[in-house]
């Protein structure tokens, strides 16, 4: 059966809270920026803002020179929190599968199989953005699709406002003539080989196939293929169901700017997290580390974990990867934390080559000898030489 | 309730009401998931194979989703491979024409709307544009004036408007829309005070069109859609029609087109069918003597 996904959105979500409290801003360039902090940067900013240049990250001092009239208001974690509840209190009733995003005014909700209740998936939806003009103020975008993939896509093609559907079955005509960094998943340093070697829409790209496509981009490149084709089975989670991912925080008590220190605490972030993952027996396909600085600015580093891992003498190298690409400013940092997600099932398969298939053995034989340890002795019984240093 | 379409017989030709007059009959959208339930499709039939077994049952449908979203010309054409040759549609005009007008940005969505629908146009087998106003539309002048900026916009397209503010049911709305060669929709609605009347005016000499939009007047107050068109004509009411209304239309066009909007749990279609066989009932009646 097809499914059907409703993606709601509200586009530039801090600046939309902001406005439905202080509608004299409507109309108005408005940034959301810590404005007393040195240095401070641009955390989200309205259409206005935005059309005057101003970007996600800017220094305030340059989005002052860019923008004369703007207003600048303090973000306010709290506030957006509380709308995300209020979005996701009147999407709950249509169905438990919804999806909320983390504070960014996006959720998801699979109303496959409820025509009958409510009728068809498109006035489910129209309903939703109504309720949410009329009851909270805010006038999201909202898509309907398939799957979540072409939501979401179908979502950034009308931003800033408006709504669109895409057909059950449209979803690869719908993808092909799209400039490729609409579509979710694609990141990065893929986009930049794919600009290298002139490929910058979905057709041409999807054309390769996935193999050719593998070639191009040096890695197995059979997700991205069924991503540009619009394939995507992925469920939309039950609202009770914890994000399947591990996420780890530290607060440091006097806030830190060597890495050294920094390493050392995230080594035992990641033998956590590790152990956590091979108690749920699952692996992680990435890794991303948070830095939240003294002044109030957040900087969020991915990588990608190839092979998926859930190994501490894996992970680490990751980490720590992630950690320096964080962490490139000279303010000290408060607060770390540590994700890993895209958890699957471990492969059953080890790498093809005699010495990586070693490594990859040893590796496993010395973090199970370490969780025999631990389960015996606690948690705290044995660590890595690196977590003691700092 | 109705048979699974996969063993039904060859969609019905238009049926002869009049001596020169073919109506065609089918309903207001087909790609409901719950007429899988109610034995319509075959169990589990996702959306995107609907049309082509709805229409091996009928010989024209009209779109509704197009009031949703802005017909794209593509999509338009994936459709025609689904249906036979002679398979005709309506299509409704999208909602920021109608309900959610923008002031100044209308006429582009009229254009958009032309491009859209053009692959229809020119294979031949778009019947109507179908322009519903919403309830609130009544007949003062700016909204006269609108309409008539609407129906230019359109010009060329074969355009069916149907009202729903009593306001309208005037006979210089008729003259006007006759002198444009613009079809007035008659529709079928539950018998309430503030819902436009049932009449038998025909104002295009090329089509009349009818939408039968169920009695239920205690869901229609409901304002859910899932109780307004819950609805199952009895053949009485539907010979109400066969009997006298229809063939007084037909005698005044060259074609109609008839559809039913009660499409809760597959009523629609089987009330359409009802509807067939009444009128071939009358013609081949008529045939007889």
């Amino acid at each position: 059966m097809d499914r059907n996904i409703i993606h709601i959105n509200v586009a530039d979500f801090a600046v939309a809270v902001e406005r439905r409290l202080d509608r004299r801003l409507t109309g108005r360039p408005v940034i959301i920026a810590p404005e007393g902090a040195a240095r401070a940067v641009v955390y989200d900013m309205s259409e206005e803002a935005y059309r005057a240049g101003v970007r996600k990250g800017m220094p305030l001092a340059r989005a002052g020179r860019l923008c004369r009239d703007l207003v600048i208001r303090p973000p306010q974690p709290a506030r957006y929190e509380q709308a995300m509840a209020d979005l996701l209190r009147h999407a709950l009733p249509y169905s438990p599968r919804i999806e909320p995003g983390d504070r960014d005014g996006h959720l998801f909700v699979d109303v496959t199989g409820t025509s009958r209740l409510f009728g068809p998936a498109v006035d489910v939806a129209r309903r939703l953005h109504r309720q949410a003009w009329k009851e909270l103020g805010l006038d999201p975008i909202w898509s309907l699709a398939a799957n979540k993939l072409i939501a979401k896509v179908a979502s950034r093609l009308v931003k800033p406002r408006g709504d669109y559907i895409v057909p059950p079955g449209d979803e690869a005509a719908f993808l092909a003539p799209l400039p490729v960094w609409l579509v979710p998943g694609i990141e990065g340093p893929d986009l930049i080989r794919l600009r290298e070697l002139n490929l910058t829409r979905v057709h041409q790209i999807v054309g390769l196939g996935a193999a050719r496509l593998a070639v191009a981009l040096g890695r197995p490149a059979a997700e991205i293929d069924a991503a540009l084709r619009g394939i995507d089975t992925s469920p939309v989670l039950a609202v009770d169901q914890a994000a399947p991912r591990v996420a780890l925080d530290h607060t440091f008590g006097t806030d830190v700017h060597t890495l050294p220190v920094m390493e050392s605490r995230l080594h035992i972030l990641v033998a956590t997290a590790g152990r956590r993952l091979r108690q749920q027996g699952r692996v992680a396909r990435r890794l991303a580390v948070a830095a939240d600085y003294s002044d109030g600015r957040r900087c969020v580093r991915q990588v990608r974990l190839e092979p998926p891992t859930a190994n501490d003498l894996a992970l680490f190298p990751a980490a720590r990867r992630a950690l320096h690409l964080a962490v490139s400013r000279r303010t000290r940092v408060r607060h770390l934390r540590l994700i890993c997600d895209r958890l699957v099932f471990p492969p059953a398969q080890l790498p093809l080559f005699a010495e990586e298939r070693q490594a990859v053995l040893r590796q496993n034989r010395l973090i199970t000898a370490m969780d025999k340890i631990r389960d015996r002795f606690g948690g705290q019984a044995v660590r890595m030489g690196s977590a003691w240093a700092g | 309730m109705a048979s699974s379409a996969a063993s039904s017989a060859a969609p019905s030709a238009p049926l002869d009401t009049a001596p020169a007059c073919p109506l065609r009959v089918g309903t207001s959208g087909y790609a409901y998931l719950e007429w899988s339930d109610a034995g319509f499709y075959p169990p589990g039939t996702p959306a995107r194979e609907m049309l082509a077994l709805y229409a091996r049952q009928f010989s024209v449908t009209e779109l509704n989703y197009t009031w949703y979203q802005m017909p794209r010309a593509g999509a338009m054409e994936r459709m025609l491979p689904k249906v036979p040759a002679d398979f005709g549609f309506a299509a409704k005009l999208t909602r920021t024409m109608t309900h959610e007008i923008d002031p100044h940005g209308w006429r582009g969505k009229a254009v958009q709307f032309r491009d859209g629908i053009a692959p229809l146009m020119q294979a031949g087998r778009l019947l109507s544009v179908l322009i519903q106003l919403p309830p609130t539309f009544e007949r003062n002048a700016a909204n006269r004036l609108y309409l008539a900026h609407l129906l230019d916009a359109l010009a060329g397209l074969p355009l069916a408007v149907e009202f729903r503010h009593r306001t309208w049911g005037v006979a210089p709305v008729f003259d006007e829309l006759q002198r444009r060669r613009v079809t007035l929709v008659a529709v079928d609605a539950p018998d309430l005070p503030y819902l436009f009347p049932t009449l038998d005016v025909v104002t295009n000499p090329d089509l009349f069109y009818i939408r039968f939009h169920g009695r239920n007047a205690r869901g229609w107050r409901s304002g859910n859609m899932q109780k307004q068109f819950d609805y199952l004509y009895s053949s009485d009411e539907l010979q109400q029609w066969s009997r006298t209304i229809i063939p007084k239309m037909a005698a005044r066009a060259h074609s109609g087109i008839a559809f039913f909007n009660n499409h809760v749990r597959a009523q629609a279609p089987l009330n359409a069918k009802m509807l067939m066989a009444e009128l071939c009932t009358r013609s081949s009646g008529r045939a007889l003597h």
